[in-house]
């Protein structure tokens, strides 16, 4: 089935509120230090869900595999995925989207501060369109770093394939890199405030506290 | 190298700390079982040297408190009693090594080189504080709800940190302990690692952190509600 048959005219309103969703993102600022403006949305990337995984997730979770279902049961028949530098960007560019007046978030899930069993780490809302031609239309926003980014790509694979060889191995050896990133990320940020706040400062005001 | 030696004979006494010293080691010297114990309890060393026959508490029971404390310091027992029970009973009770009187000072320095060997070896332990685990194996320091993988130099940091909880730990000891005494490494860099951890830690829910006693001086705290 294709999207068109599977979600119909409403097919453009979902495009429109991928559109929508994309504009408000761009207006997120920049950041202006010493080496000029900085982008913490480093990429944005976002699609429809195709008729075909809408249809198995509907099913796997319960749902009836039609149109209704798809627009009102889950939420990512529309979603954005926001990929960023430091996890602090993370946070920040969250708090930055839950307070915007046209979108009425849902539902926020922290997958940085307590992640999935396989290692998986990014900030979820799922939220609703408040303003616009697609009012109404329910959609997710999932918020990364790029090198958490990096571990789901090879991830996400493992749901696709039929067949993992040396499967545990491999799902072991997965979580193990998603702690190390995760790992990386955190001291990426940790040196990163030291470079914001004087690293020599920050010594000494800890060794007089 | 620190060594807590604690032998009532003060002739013995200062001739092993003579030989010790020689040999690069530096070493704290204490009499009775009771200061043996304070002592240990309260600072770190990188190995013990316990006579038995001690007034107040006897090095067996020093020993078997330390142990029963999940202190792990590599640890040698001394005394004139050569009694194959005696060694048993000292060896189970967590004495590393068994050192009959007399002895040559020769095979005490040898038998000390063996159990800072054997020590640096033992890596399948997981070591636990509050809520954190820090597993040997796998380098991963870990809670409920996330896990973290160490680089080298953090895990040995944390490692100091959570053999010795609530003991205050300062910067040079750090330096010492972690990079040697011939590493170039300066004071900010103990600090960035102290850093790193501080934020892993809080990233981990953990209920216990690094906290600042004083002027370059550290402890792991266990924080109660």
């Amino acid at each position: 089935m294709t999207d068109e048959e599977f979600y119909g005219p409403a097919l453009c309103t979902l495009k429109a509120a991928e559109q929508f969703l994309l504009e408000v993102i761009a207006e997120y600022p920049a950041v202006y230090g010493e080496q000029g403006a900085d982008f913490p949305v480093k990429s944005c990337q976002s699609r429809i869900k195709s008729a075909e995984s809408m249809r198995k997730k509907l099913k796997a979770r319960g749902f009836m595999t039609n149109l209704h279902s798809a627009l009102n049961d889950v939420y990512d028949a529309v979603g954005i995925r926001i990929i960023c530098g430091f996890v602090d960007d993370v946070y920040k560019i969250a708090a930055w989207i839950e307070k915007r007046k046209e979108l009425e978030i849902l539902q926020r899930k922290d997958y940085i501060a307590w992640p999935k069993p396989n290692g998986y780490r990014s900030y979820h809302l799922c939220l609703r369109l408040c303003a616009g031609g697609a009012a109404g239309t329910l959609a997710e926003i999932q918020i990364r770093t790029m090198a958490i980014d990096f571990w789901a790509t090879l991830e996400h694979q493992l749901k696709y394939k039929q067949k993992i060889p040396c499967e545990e191995l491999i799902r072991k050896e997965l979580k193990r890199c998603a702690d190390e990133i995760a790992a990386t990320d955190i001291s990426m940020q940790t040196i990163r405030d030291m470079l914001e706040n004087g690293f020599c400062e920050g010594l000494e005001k800890d060794t007089e506290s | 190298m620190k060594l807590l030696l604690a032998e009532d004979e003060k002739a013995l006494s200062e001739v092993l700390v003579t030989v010790l010293e020689k040999h690069n080691y530096s070493v704290e010297a204490v009499y009775d079982g009771n200061s043996a114990l304070k002592y240990l309890e309260t600072q770190i060393y990188d190995a013990a040297i316990l006579d038995v026959m001690m007034p107040g508490t006897d090095g067996i029971t020093v020993l078997k408190t330390l142990r029963k404390n999940g202190n792990m310091l590599p640890i040698m027992i001394l005394t004139a009693k050569s009694d194959i029970d005696d060694r048993v009973i000292g060896l189970d009770s967590g004495a590393n090594d068994y050192l009959p009187k007399p002895f040559d000072t020769r095979e005490l320095l040898a038998r000390i080189r063996v159990m800072m060997r054997v020590q640096g070896t033992q890596t399948d332990e997981i070591l636990k504080t509050g809520n954190i685990k820090l597993n040997h194996a796998t380098l991963e320091m870990s809670s409920d709800v996330s896990s973290f993988r160490l680089s080298g130099k953090e895990f040995q940091m944390m490692k100091v940190f959570m053999e010795n909880p609530g003991i205050p730990i300062s910067l040079n000891m750090l330096l010492d302990k972690i990079w040697g005494s011939a590493g170039k490494e300066e004071k900010e860099t103990v600090w960035a690692y102290i850093s790193f951890l501080r934020k892993k830690l809080k990233a981990l829910h953990a209920d216990v952190g690094i906290s600042t006693v004083d002027i370059g001086t550290y402890q792991l705290e266990v924080f109660t509600l």
